[in-house]
């Protein structure tokens, strides 16, 4: 299958207690910060690597592409997918500022129309802004079928069809997707077993979580080529659609600790102190 | 949100950096887990071991057409210092192996030899180790008394070795060592492996600190060694070894930087939550002294040791840099290790935080790949020489 998995960067989720409004709350700052592959994002890549090999030999059955947009530091993100294992990068140059979920899907939707990819695969959201519809989106523009929060992907077929769990509340949803289409990954897509290609023998174990870069890969991203696009060439001059007025860091917790004696206590002060039952 | 300048000593290319980033979430994940219960049993956790080999940094300084990663020096230090922050015993295995062994083995050893062990080292399948202190000779290295002899005849040709080496990391796991030894009072580097006959490694040697990595004893007695397995030429040992001890000296400097910055971090936490006479300790005068000091000499010894990095390559030496580096670095971890409990008091005490472990392996880096007093010595020599040059 060919592959496209976009990724944005975002400020180290590690350090999120640095996150800092600006004075104006106009935006959050991030002085300071290292930037980091957006959680998500990573566990799409390992996704489509794990979709696209045999994990057992290492044999390569697809293209995986990895696309991000930013200003020229973008591409210190799209290294870290190479070095894991994808094949090339596209860096869609932009400001920050210029981007909203709806300007990144119509970008992807350009960039699907050059590469025809069979799957565009990516993060369920970003752990910055939390919004959640840039996938959503894209499946619209391009009149794709969709599928969300994926915690398992398999295909017995090549890829021409795709079985795609999705975790809701009473258990696991699972839908029939036929390619080309977009999917959304959610945590558990990393799982040991939760990506099935039918090449993969059953009894190949993946590890828990997104791969390392090893340094072999490291090396090898080096020589990967990253293609340099611009939002005019691909066509998208509308700027963004959602502006933020304001931020404001929620309010400090107040209150304590009290340890009760008693369930009976607990039900008395809950009731007398608290008012809440 | 540029890194800011001083960024680039530490990682200087972007290969660095996401060297750095590989080993802190393998660190964070795999290494920082298992610490605590490897320390309590004493024991190398030869499967992490293992898993160092697939990420590929066990040859980080071998050159890619030999199968390894073909990195720096500073690349070496960078995997030290982040593996250390978690736990500098699983470190200071990957040390012996992947600086000791692999390193020197690779710098003295010829095609035949290469392609025989690097292989498996490079995997982690055979652990590795290296030779050279002596129960009567440590520092005063030149005094080692293991010898060498050649015997040819109807049983094939090979070195016999008699002796005795002690202190030695990886002793009981390792399947290969590299070995020096007195040829006619001549200093000459052997491989030798388990299946020498006459060599054999005592019981575990049971320390202090460090106990995620195992110490033994390396004995020979009339040890056969194949001929094949002299590396360089006798009497070639001393100027392989002189040049090995700078990465040595580096990277043990590395490690200590680990454990400073952990420390560090783990007071600055600490600091800010504990609470005393109604307000948290970070605002008492005394406190402060620990944290802000123990950062500062964290950081003087972080660049230091980066920056004689950059200095020690194959083709380039910098000893006075390396000597200098560990002999500054290697109280610093110590100190940081002593703050962070004092400031933790109780709890820095107990096992429950990882400062009293920090703080029991940070001692060896003050003997370990040369004793301060070592360093001191050779600084003092090496200063002199170079002004009565000038």
């Amino acid at each position: 299958m060919k592959i496209l998995v976009p990724v944005k960067r975002v400020a180290d989720p590690d350090n999120a207690n640095k996150v800092k409004v600006s004075a104006d709350g106009a935006r959050v700052t991030s002085e300071g910060l290292e930037w980091k592959l957006n959680p998500f994002d990573e566990y799409a890549v390992e996704a489509a690597l794990r979709l696209n090999e045999n994990g057992a030999s290492g044999e390569k059955l697809g293209e995986v592409i990895i696309v991000s947009l930013g200003p020229d530091e973008v591409q210190t993100t799209i290294r870290q997918p190479l070095a894991m294992g994808a094949d090339r990068g596209i860096h869609v140059k932009a400001d920050d500022a210029e981007l909203d979920s709806t300007v990144v899907a119509k970008v992807l939707a350009a960039l699907v129309a050059q590469e025809k990819p069979d799957l565009v695969l990516m993060g369920k959201q970003a752990v910055d802004g939390d919004s959640n519809t840039a996938g959503q989106v894209l499946a619209e523009l391009l009149g794709w079928p969709m599928a969300t929060f994926a915690m398992a992907i398999e295909t017995a077929d090549g890829g021409k069809t795709l079985t795609i769990g999705r975790e809701v509340d009473t258990g696991v949803l699972t839908l029939k997707v036929t390619p080309p289409a977009v999917v959304t990954v959610d945590l558990r897509i990393v799982a040991p077993g939760s990506v099935r290609n039918g090449v993969t023998p059953d009894a190949h174990k993946y590890g828990e979580g997104a791969r390392y870069a090893s340094l072999k890969g490291i090396m090898a991203a080096k020589k990967k080529a990253i293609d340099v696009r611009t939002l005019a060439d691909l066509g998208v001059t509308d700027g963004a659609v959602v502006t933020y007025t304001k931020f404001e860091r929620p309010p400090a917790r107040t209150g304590s600790v009290r340890f009760v004696e008693s369930a009976q206590e607990l039900v008395q002060r809950l009731k007398t102190e608290a008012k809440v039952l | 949100m540029t890194a800011p300048r001083s960024s680039h000593l530490f990682n200087p290319t972007e290969e660095h950096r996401m060297l750095r980033q590989t080993v802190a979430e393998f660190t964070r994940r795999e290494v920082e887990p298992q610490a605590a219960e490897s320390d309590r049993l004493g024991v190398l956790n030869t499967a992490l071991f293992r898993k160092l080999g697939e990420l590929g940094v066990l040859g980080i300084t071998i050159p890619e057409a030999d199968g390894g990663a073909g990195m720096d020096t500073v690349a070496a230090v960078i995997v030290h210092h982040e593996l250390s922050k978690s736990d500098p015993g699983f470190c200071l295995a990957y040390l012996a192996h992947s600086m000791l062994f692999v390193n020197n083995f690779y710098h003295c050893a010829n095609e035949e030899q290469r392609a025989r062990v690097l292989p498996r080292t490079l995997t982690g399948e055979w652990v590795g180790g290296m030779g050279m202190t002596e129960p009567g000779a440590g520092t005063d290295v030149l005094a080692m008394s293991t010898t060498a002899r050649r015997e040819t005849g109807p049983g094939g040709d090979h070195w016999v070795l008699d002796g005795t080496k002690t202190y030695i990391t990886n002793g009981c796991e390792g399947h290969c060592f590299l070995v020096y030894a007195k040829v006619d009072g001549r200093i000459t580097a052997f491989l030798v492996d388990r299946d020498c006959p006459g060599f054999s490694t005592s019981n575990h040697i049971d320390k202090l600190g460090m106990r995620g990595s195992t110490m033994a004893e390396l004995i020979f007695e009339g040890c056969r060694v194949p001929a094949a397995n002299l590396l360089g030429e006798v009497g070639g040992g001393l100027v392989h070894m002189m040049h090995n001890l700078e990465i040595e000296r580096l990277t043990l400097a590395a490690m200590s930087v680990g454990i400073a910055e952990r420390c560090v971090e783990l007071m600055v936490d600490y600091a800010q939550q504990r609470q005393t006479f109604g307000k948290p300790i970070a605002e008492y005068g005394q406190i402060q002294r620990y944290i802000a000091d123990g950062y500062a000499a964290m950081e003087a010894a972080k660049a230091l040791t980066y920056n004689v990095a950059l200095d020690i390559t194959p083709d380039s030496r910098n000893r006075v840099g390396s000597d200098a580096a560990k002999l500054f670095a290697a109280p610093v971890g110590k100190q940081c290790a002593d703050y962070a409990m004092q400031v933790m008091g109780g709890a820095g005490y107990c096992r429950e935080y990882p400062v009293e472990r920090l703080w029991r392996d940070a001692k060896l880096l003050e003997i370990g790949g040369g004793t301060i007093e070592a360093h001191q010595k050779n600084l003092t020599k090496d200063l002199c020489r170079a002004a009565k040059r000038a």
